[in-house]
């Protein structure tokens, strides 16, 4: 047992040190996950923005002062910029059939008559939806100043008659971070297979694995220190990313060090199947491709962007089978719900046994093959 | 050198390609397996396929908890529960109890009736509906509340009276015209670019990248092929892959989950092979700068991920702003993506979509161009 754990630290060191002696790696390891936060804080920014531009056209068949209020509540919008005007419908659509506009308002003629005379009126409004964001935000804009102009009109009209209110149970504001819980455990995951890429596939390309495995040290040892490397570079990426979390305002309600052993344990898991991919795919080259192919699809099925329980049935079924789904599980409970340990013990169980059934299938599928 | 002897040579060098794509049983695997159809199958289970109409909270289980008890609170649960997005409302907990139990996995969300409601509307007040929900499921929150707004705009308190909005803020009713499209099929277009740009570059730069680490590369460069028999090759190998992942994409998400373009299957083949031929003239381009096979990786996961951020992926082109909207403006795969939308979803016919379509010609014209001739000083250098 002592044998095992020295020869276990041995490995262990001796991984460490060849990604230090390797500058790429290193860099890559610490850069990586500050640029896939960033391209996430692109998009999300890009979400909650405070105005916007999207190009709409309008079309004032009716001409009367009240539509002229409209336009005029249109073209003062925070989220869509009128770029002009047309004297038919059939242009007006046209321009959106084309795409040189996102929506087109069209304001019949009657239109301020109906108004004012308390009758229904209406307003036509096409948008290309496939601009899903850009379409809503269309409509949102075209409902708003709809509703603004009610209220100048007539000034009996109050707000909408039924609100909904948001409680998150965290107590948190509903806000644009929802997806950096994900993010870590994705960073997690793809972290440790370009762990796996270092420390088998490249090892057996230089041809130093073969060396290291005729050495009197067992499979399970060498095995055991690359997994003891990962953790610790998985600890420094998971401090790494709370930073970021906690630079960006994110409340980490729950006890950090669940936070570690989650992640840690999506890393050895990660690096468990690794190790049984790497006894069949022998180039570097070919297992990173496959793991940020695989990964990709992880972004959707692991609960990442958005709740696995949100999923069609086909989907909740595969985010089911996927251990993955578990950890990230856990993280946003910890971060979000501040759960403990009991809490999350069948999250943290799934990901252990997924391990301890692919350790040694991964040892034996290595063993057969040398 | 004679035109027979130029398209002897690309022959020669597509079946070099496809004889080495053949005996590696694990790239055929990745590039015409798992791509495709892991990527296509992740789609339409996340989505549920184009035909049916997918709501995802309609099957969550989410507490119905009434403290009015009243005729309008009840036309509200039935109104709910018939609107297709709550078809699992479970009744019977008090209000402590629905919030104690989120985050139990039990229920996920609950709706809370307050007392008076019948009274407030009644009285022409506003009234609020509070709903708590467990924000460890993201996106769970907006996607209750834009379920509730929505069985709202057809909820009447009493019977016999009209819907309770067209009372006040709906007096103006806005028409909504343009086709809807499903997540599906808005995915799929996603998934096409994705699967093409991702496999191809890999390919292309990739092969190029290990053929120079293995040595053959420069044997080829010094035989009597030319480079450009030696690029056409390459490209036309990569076309034919291309041509295959399409049909798989498309075959599957037309047999399997109902997918119908609004456009034929040439053009959709039109496009991609384009987006592929953009793709191979970047992936010829970073392999003639004479990076390993390692930076071609680091490479291509970062255009993936700026694919994602400013192709219009997920975010469309016209929200970005400043760099972002700089960015996306400058990279000929966002008009790809323009091209795939307003063919395969709205159905215009690609010569119409001529700025778009010029860009791409243009930037293949460069890419391949540009990359011709790095690769070519290569060449010189080598001989030398």
């Amino acid at each position: 047992m002592n044998r095992f754990a020295r020869d276990t630290t041995t490995v262990t060191v001796k991984e460490l040190r060849q990604l230090i002696r390797d500058p790429l790696s290193l860099a890559l390891t610490i850069m990586f996950p500050i640029l896939l936060i960033q391209i996430f804080v692109v998009i999300v920014t890009a979400f909650s923005a405070p105005s916007y531009s999207i190009a709409v056209v309008v079309s004032d068949l009716d001409g009367s002062s009240t539509s002229k209020n409209l336009v005029d509540k249109l073209t003062s919008s925070r989220l869509i910029k009128v770029t002009q005007f047309f004297q038919t419908e059939e242009q007006a659509l046209h321009a959106v059939e084309s795409g040189a506009a996102t929506g087109a308002v069209i304001i019949p003629k009657g239109f301020g008559d109906a108004l004012l005379s308390n009758r229904q009126a209406f307003v036509i409004l096409q948008t290309d939806n496939s601009k899903i964001t850009s379409s809503a935000l269309v409509q949102s804009a075209v409902s708003s100043s709809t509703q603004s102009l009610l209220e100048l009109v007539s000034a009996r009209l109050g707000p909408a008659p039924v609100e909904v209110i948001l409680r998150p149970i965290s107590g948190r504001p509903p806000t644009g971070d929802t997806f950096l819980p994900g993010m870590l455990g994705m960073i997690t995951i793809l972290g440790a297979f370009d762990d796996i890429v270092n420390a088998i596939t490249r090892e057996r390309e230089r041809g130093t694995f073969p060396r290291l495995v005729l050495t009197p040290t067992s499979i399970l040892s060498i095995y055991s220190g690359k997994i003891s490397a990962t953790v610790v570079l998985n600890a420094i990426r998971t401090t790494l990313m709370l930073a970021i979390f906690v630079l960006t305002g994110l409340v980490i309600r729950g006890n950090v060090l669940l936070v570690y052993l989650a992640t840690t344990l999506i890393a050895v898991f990660t690096m468990s199947l690794g190790l049984m991919l790497s006894t069949k795919i022998r180039s570097s080259a070919t297992l990173t491709i496959l793991e940020i192919a695989i990964t990709f699809p992880l972004f959707q099925l692991a609960g990442a962007i958005q709740a696995p329980e949100l999923l069609a049935s086909g989907g909740r079924a595969l985010a089911a089978m996927l251990p993955w789904t578990y950890g990230n599980d856990a993280i946003r409970r910890v971060i979000y719900l501040g759960v403990g340990l009991d809490a999350i013990s069948i999250d943290l169980l799934v990901l252990l046994l997924g391990s301890l059934v692919l350790l040694p299938i991964a040892t034996l599928l290595s063993k057969r093959t040398m | 050198m004679s035109v027979t002897t130029f398209l002897g040579d690309v022959l020669v060098v597509m079946i070099n390609e496809f004889r080495l794509l053949r005996r590696n049983r694990t790239a055929i695997i990745i590039s015409l397996v798992i791509l495709p159809i892991f990527f296509t199958v992740s789609l339409g289970g996340a989505s549920g396929g184009a035909g049916g109409h997918f709501t995802p909270t309609a099957h969550l289980a989410i507490a119905y908890v009434d403290n009015d008890l009243t005729i309008a609170s009840g036309r509200l649960l039935e109104a709910l529960s018939s609107s297709g997005d709550f078809n699992n409302l479970v009744q019977g907990y008090s209000e402590e109890n629905a919030i104690g139990t989120l985050g139990t996995g039990k229920i996920y969300a609950a709706i809370i009736v307050p007392k008076g409601f019948e009274y407030g509307l009644a009285k022409n007040e506003q009234v609020s509906l509070v709903v708590y929900v467990d924000d460890s499921l993201n996106g769970l929150g907006n996607e209750v509340v834009s379920g509730l707004q929505s069985s709202l705009q057809n909820f009447s308190p009493r019977a016999g009276a009209g819907p309770l909005l067209s009372r006040g803020a709906s007096q103006v009713e806005i028409i909504q015209k343009g086709a809807k499209f499903s997540s599906f099929n808005i995915g799929l277009t996603i998934i096409l670019a994705l699967v093409i740009v991702f496999a191809t570059f890999y390919e292309v730069a990739g092969g190029m990248s290990r053929e120079s680490e293995e040595g053959t590369y420069a044997r080829l460069l010094v035989s009597p092929i030319s480079l450009g028999a030696v690029m056409l090759g390459k490209t036309m190998y990569d076309l034919v892959l291309n041509l295959i992942r399409t049909f798989l994409v498309f075959g599957l998400a037309f047999y399997a989950y109902g997918a119908r373009p609004n456009t034929d299957f040439g053009t959709i083949l039109a496009i991609s092979l384009l987006i592929a031929l953009l793709t191979m003239g970047f992936g010829f381009l970073i392999s003639a700068i004479g990076i390993g096979v390692r930076a071609v990786i680091i490479i291509e996961f970062f255009l993936v991920l700026f694919l994602f951020a400013f192709s219009g992926f997920i975010i469309d082109r016209e929200l970005l702003r400043g760099i972002s909207s700089t960015i996306s403006y400058a990279l000929p795969w966002a008009y790809g993506m323009e091209i795939l939308r307003g063919t395969i979803l709205i159905g215009r016919p690609l010569l119409t979509l001529i700025a778009p379509l010029g860009f791409i010609v243009a930037s293949i014209i460069a890419f391949y161009g540009i990359a011709y001739v790095l690769l070519r000083l290569g060449r010189e250098r080598l001989v030398r």
